[in-house]
C-alpha cells in the first residue's frame, strides 16, 4: 500500500497569493493512499526540507510529491532531502502549481482546483515511481576546442595551465582570429598583435595543447566526458615536420595576385602563403584553387626552391580521431559583407568599405604599412564617413539585434583616422551611443571632445558617387531634423557581426541548439551562459552573440573554468532517466521486433542492435538495446515504437497514463 | 502447362526452394494463397486479374518462414512491401526469390538490388483514378470528413482482420493488445473504435505501400485505403519520400535531413 507525503509550498506569496494552499493540502490528505499531507511558507528552506525529511522517518512515506515550483528549480533539492532521509530519490516528485498555476492564473476557486489537480495527477504519478540507481560513466580528461581565435586561445591556455590535455583546431592556417587583424584596441589603443601574438605563440609552446591549424572537426559523436571526435586536417600540401617556415616559397611563387583573406581583399598574397607574419604555426599552405600548379600542371617553383624539400603536392586531406571529455566552441564570428546593402553602395564603389577593412588600412602591418589611404587611388582621404548600425538594429533588414561592438569601434577608427591625418574630417551616423563598459564612454567622449570627431545623430539613407566624392545623404535628427549632404571620400561602414557562415552547420554535427541568427544558445542567459543544452559543451565568444575582447577572453576563462571543474573528477554521475527496452523471459526475450526505426529516429545515437542467442549460440532475436551513456532521455524512440517496446525510467507509459487517468477520472467525480 | 508453373516445378525440383507461395483457386473459383512444396503440385498455380492479395503477408508468419527459403509469386505492391520489410530489418537478402509473372518469360528477382531496379522502372504513385478520389475526398470539409469517418468507424467490429492481412502489421506484439497501460481501449464502442484505426493509420504513415489489402479484408467494408493513400500522398509532398523502394532505412517519419524544407524544426 501507498504512503504518499504531499508537501504544499507558499513559496512566500508566489504561490499563496492566488491559490488556497490549506484547501489543496486538505484536499490532497482525502486522495487515497496520501498519509501525509502539509504546507508550509518555505519549503525549500532547511526546515521546510526537515519537513519531509521528518515525515519520511516518522511515516514511513513510500512516495513524495512536493508542490511547489517547477522541477527545473528545485527538484534536486527534494531529491536529496529525500536520499538523506532514506528515501530513494527517484520516489520524489514536484508538482509545479507556480509556474504551472499561480503565476499564470488570477486568484480564485478555479486556480485552486487546478492546483489540487495538479497535486492529483502527481500523486498518481509517483506511486507508479520506481526506486532508481544513478548511472556512472567516466571521464575522458581531454578537452577539445574549436577556434583559435583569441577565446579559443584563451581557454586552451587556461584548461592547459589547469593540467589537462587540450587540442586545438583551427580552420584557417593560422590561429588568432579576428584580433590578429584589428590595429588599435579600444578605450585602450593598445596594438592588438602585440597583445595577441604572445598568447599564439604560448599556445604552440604548451605541452599540454596539441594544434590541429588548418583543420575542421568532422563528426563529434558520444556523450559528456565522453566524445569521440574526427577531426578533417585539411591538405596543406607540404610536410609540416620538414618546412622550417623559412618564406622561401612564398617570395618565389609566381601566381601573386590574389586578394589576401588576412587583408580583408585590401591586399594581395601568392598561392602558396602564411596569413601573416607573426603567423602560428609560421607554415605555409598552397591555396589549391589559385596555384598554377594545380590549375595548369605547371611550375612546381615552390618545391625547386624549398631547402628541405618539403613541399608535397599530393598530399591528401588526413582524419584524425580524437576521444575528448569537453567540447569549447569558440567558433567566433563574421561580418556582413557582399550586396547586403546596396544603397550604401558597399561592393560598387570601392570607397565604401566595412570596418575589419579599415582596420587593416590603420594597421602597420597592413596593406598601406598603417597610412590611411583609400582602396580605389590611394589618396589619403580628407573626409571620412563612419557608418554605425549598417545592417543592425534594422529589422527591415532582418537583424534586429544590436552587433554591440560597432559603437566603440567606430569611435576608435574615427579617432585613429584623426590621430594620422591631423587635418581630416571624420563624421560618424549613428542611432544610440552604446558605450557600456570600464572606461568605454569617456572613449567615446575623448573622440568628440579632444579628437574633434563630428557625431550626427540620425542614419544614412544612401550613398552615390558623384564628381570623385562620395555623396553620403542622410539626416541630423537632433538639430531640427534637416537633411544632410556630406562629400566623403571614403565611407567607413560599420556592418553587422553575424554568425560564421559555417556556424549551423557545425552545430548539427554537435547537436546544439542555435537561435534565429544562427548563433549558439546557451542553455540559460542569465545562470548557465557558457554552456549549451548539451551536456560538455560549453561556448566562448563571439559565436554566442557579437561580443569585443574583454567580454570574449572572461566567458573563454568561464567556460575552461567549466571544463576544469568536469575534469575534476573521474567520474561523472547522471540521472538514470534514461530509455530502456523491454526484456522478458524466454521464448518472447522482448517485445521489440527488430524493425530499429528508433534508431534512426534517436537524436543522440544511443540505439544499438543486441543479438539475442540461445545457449547454442543459434540468433534467436536481434533487437533494440540502448545505450545509457549515450541516452539524454528525450524520449523520442518510446513516440516511434509502435509496439510500446521503449520505456523512460522515470517517466513511464505506466506514470503518464496513470496522470492522465487521474485528471479524467476528476471530471467523473465532478460529474 | 504454363511458364509460372513450370518456373515454380523447377525451382522446387532444383530444392533452389522449399516452397512456391502463389495463387491458387479456393471455392467458388477465388483465388487464394497456396504454399506449393511438391514440384508435381506446380500445376496447381494460376495468375491472372483475380488474384490480388499482397502474398508477403505470409513471409512474416513463423509457420512459413519454418518451411526454407520461398519463392514468391509478386504484383508490383508485393515488390514494394518486400523492399519496405527489407528496411525494416524483418527479411534477410537471399532469403527469397521473387516471381514477376507476365505473359512471355517469368521473371526472376533474387536480390534487392534487383528488386530496387525493378521497382524503379514501375510507377510507384497513386494513380489517376486514386488521385481522384483522394482529391475529391480531401476538397469536403472537416466536419463532413469527421462524420464521414465516424459513421465508417461506427461499424467496425474490431475483428482485426485488416491488420492480420497488413503485410507490414508484423509486430507481435500490438499496441492495441498493450494493457499495461491499455491504451487504447479494447471494446467496440465509438471512441476505441476511432483510436484502434487512425493509431493503426499513423504507425502506417510512411511505410504502407497502398496494396489495399486492409480494404479488401475489412468485412464491413470500410474504406481503409482512404486513410493510407492520404498519408502517402502527405508522406511524399511533404518529405519527398516514398516507401518501398529501397531496402535501407529512410522513414520519412523517423529521419532527420538537415536540408529538411521546414525551418521551424532547425
Amino acid at each position: 500500500m501507498a504512503r504518499i507525503g504531499v508537501f504544499i509550498c507558499h513559496c512566500g506569496e508566489n504561490i499563496s497569493a492566488t491559490v488556497d494552499v490549506m484547501k489543496v493540502a486538505a484536499e490532497a490528505a482525502k486522495i487515497p493512499g496520501v498519509a501525509h499531507s502539509v504546507e508550509y511558507k518555505y519549503m525549500c528552506s532547511d526546515p521546510g526540507q526537515q519537513l519531509v525529511k521528518n515525515a519520511i522517518r516518522e511515516k514511513g512515506l513510500t512516495g513524495v510529491v512536493v508542490a511547489a515550483c517547477s522541477p527545473r528549480m528545485h527538484e534536486p533539492t527534494f531529491r536529496r532531502a529525500c536520499a538523506e532521509a532514506g528515501l530513494n530519490p527517484f520516489l520524489c516528485e514536484m508538482a509545479n502549481i507556480r509556474e504551472h498555476c499561480s503565476w499564470v492564473h488570477e486568484k480564485g476557486d478555479a486556480t485552486t482546483d487546478k492546483a489540487i489537480d495538479i497535486v492529483r495527477t502527481l500523486v498518481a504519478k509517483v506511486k507508479k515511481n520506481k526506486a532508481l540507481q544513478p548511472i556512472k560513466v567516466p571521464v575522458t580528461k581531454v578537452a577539445m576546442v574549436i577556434g583559435g581565435g583569441i577565446a579559443g586561445i584563451q581557454a586552451s591556455l587556461d584548461i592547459a595551465n589547469a593540467g589537462h590535455q587540450v587540442i586545438l583546431v583551427e580552420k584557417e592556417p593560422s590561429i588568432g582570429g579576428h584580433m590578429s587583424q584589428l590595429s588599435e584596441t579600444f578605450p585602450t589603443l593598445d596594438c592588438s598583435q602585440c597583445i595577441l601574438t604572445p598568447r599564439m605563440v604560448e599556445v604552440a609552446q604548451h605541452l599540454n595543447i596539441t594544434l590541429f591549424s588548418y583543420a575542421e572537426l568532422e563528426s563529434l559523436d558520444g556523450f559528456i566526458g565522453n566524445f569521440k571526435a574526427r577531426i578533417r586536417k585539411k591538405a596543406r600540401s607540404l610536410d609540416e615536420k620538414l618546412c622550417t617556415g623559412c618564406g622561401l616559397c612564398t617570395q618565389k611563387c609566381p601566381s601573386r595576385r590574389i586578394p589576401s583573406e588576412f587583408d580583408a581583399g585590401l591586399g594581395l598574397r601568392p598561392a602558396i602563403y602564411v596569413p601573416f607574419p607573426q603567423a602560428v604555426p609560421n607554415k605555409p599552405v598552397i591555396d589549391r584553387e589559385h596555384c598554377t600548379y594545380y590549375r595548369t600542371g605547371k611550375c612546381r617553383l615552390c618545391e625547386k626552391v624549398c631547402p628541405t624539400q618539403a613541399i608535397r603536392f599530393d598530399q591528401q586531406d588526413e582524419i584524425v580521431e580524437a576521444d575528448v571529455g569537453a567540447v569549447v566552441l569558440a567558433t567566433g564570428f563574421d561580418i556582413k559583407h557582399g550586396d547586403f546593402f546596396p544603397e550604401y553602395g558597399y561592393g560598387k564603389y570601392r570607397d565604401v568599405i566595412d570596418g575589419l577593412q579599415f582596420e587593416r588600412l590603420a594597421s602597420a602591418s597592413g596593406p598601406t604599412l598603417g597610412e590611411i589611404r583609400r582602396p580605389s587611388d590611394g589618396r589619403v582621404p580628407e573626409t571620412v564617413v563612419f557608418v554605425a548600425c549598417a545592417g543592425s538594429r534594422d529589422p527591415a533588414k532582418g537583424i534586429e539585434y544590436c552587433s554591440k561592438i560597432c559603437c566603440m569601434y567606430t569611435a576608435k577608427h574615427a579617432m585613429l583616422y584623426k590621430h594620422k591625418v591631423h587635418h581630416g574630417k571624420p563624421y560618424v551616423f549613428y542611432m544610440d551611443i552604446r558605450a557600456g563598459g570600464k572606461m568605454y564612454e569617456e572613449f567615446v567622449r575623448r573622440a568628440m571632445e579632444e579628437d574633434g570627431v563630428q557625431y550626427v545623430r540620425g542614419r544614412v539613407s544612401r550613398i552615390f558617387e558623384r564628381g570623385g566624392k562620395l555623396v553620403v545623404k542622410g539626416v541630423d535628427t537632433l538639430l531640427a531634423a534637416r537633411p544632410l549632404e556630406i562629400e566623403a571620400d571614403l565611407v567607413v561602414l560599420a556592418t553587422a557581426g553575424i554568425a560564421q557562415p559555417g556556424a549551423e552547420e557545425l552545430a548539427q554535427k554537435l547537436h546544439v541548439s542555435y537561435d534565429a541568427h544562427k548563433f549558439y544558445a546557451e542553455a540559460h542567459p542569465k545562470l548557465r551562459p557558457v554552456e549549451t543544452n548539451t551536456a560538455g559543451i560549453f561556448l566562448a565568444g563571439a559565436c554566442q552573440a557579437p561580443k569585443d575582447i574583454p567580454e570574449s577572453v572572461a566567458q573563454a576563462s568561464g567556460a575552461a573554468a567549466k571544463v576544469a571543474a568536469l575534469f575534476s573528477q573521474s567520474e561523472l554521475v547522471r540521472e538514470p532517466l534514461i530509455a530502456v527496452v523491454d526484456r522478458q523471459a524466454p521464448p518472447v526475450y522482448s517485445s521489440c521486433v527488430g524493425c530499429f526505426l528508433c534508431q534512426s529516429a534517436c537524436p543522440y545515437q544511443a540505439i544499438e542492435k543486441e543479438e539475442i542467442r540461445g545457449r547454442d549460440g543459434q540468433l534467436l532475436k536481434t533487437v533494440a538495446k540502448v545505450n545509457p551513456g549515450l541516452c539524454q532521455g528525450c524520449g523520442t524512440c518510446v513516440a516511434f515504437c509502435r509496439t510500446k517496446s521503449i520505456d523512460i525510467q522515470g517517466f513511464s507509459h505506466e506514470q503518464v497514463h496513470a496522470e492522465v487517468l487521474a485528471l479524467l477520472n476528476r471530471g467523473e467525480r465532478d460529474a | 502447362m504454363s511458364a509460372l508453373q513450370e518456373k515454380a516445378r523447377e525451382l522446387l525440383a532444383s530444392a533452389a526452394v522449399q516452397v512456391v507461395i502463389g495463387y491458387g483457386r479456393g471455392s467458388g473459383g477465388a483465388a487464394r494463397a497456396v504454399f506449393i512444396r511438391e514440384a508435381t503440385k506446380a500445376g496447381d498455380l494460376v495468375f491472372d486479374g483475380t488474384c490480388l492479395q499482397n502474398l508477403a503477408v505470409y513471409l512474416m508468419k513463423p509457420e512459413v518462414r519454418k518451411l526454407g527459403k520461398a519463392a514468391l509469386v509478386v504484383r508490383p505492391a508485393t515488390l514494394r512491401t518486400i523492399l519496405q520489410l527489407a528496411a525494416e530489418n524483418q527479411i534477410a537478402e537471399n532469403s527469397l526469390l521473387a516471381l514477376v509473372p507476365s505473359a512471355e518469360e517469368i521473371v526472376l528477382l533474387a536480390t534487392f538490388a534487383a528488386i530496387e531496379a525493378h521497382v524503379a522502372a514501375l510507377d510507384s504513385d497513386l494513380s489517376t483514378a486514386e488521385k481522384a478520389e483522394l482529391q475529391r475526398f480531401t476538397a469536403l470539409g472537416l466536419d463532413e470528413r469527421r462524420r464521414f469517418w465516424e459513421e465508417q468507424f461506427s461499424r467496425c467490429l474490431k475483428c482485426y482482420a485488416c491488420r492480420a492481412a497488413c503485410p507490414l502489421c508484423y509486430c507481435t506484439r500490438c499496441t492495441v493488445e498493450c494493457n499495461q497501460p491499455q491504451w487504447i481501449p479494447v471494446p467496440a464502442h465509438d471512441l476505441g473504435n476511432l483510436e484502434w484505426n487512425v493509431m493503426r493509420a499513423m504507425h502506417l504513415a510512411g511505410r504502407c505501400v497502398n496494396c489495399g489489402d486492409c480494404s479488401r479484408a475489412c468485412p464491413v467494408g470500410i474504406p481503409l485505403y482512404l486513410l493510407n493513400q492520404k498519408l502517402v500522398s502527405d508522406v511524399f509532398t511533404g518529405f519527398n519520400s516514398r516507401s518501398g523502394i529501397s531496402a535501407r532505412s529512410d522513414n520519412a517519419l523517423s529521419t532527420f535531413k538537415p536540408n529538411d524544407p521546414e525551418d521551424f524544426i532547425r
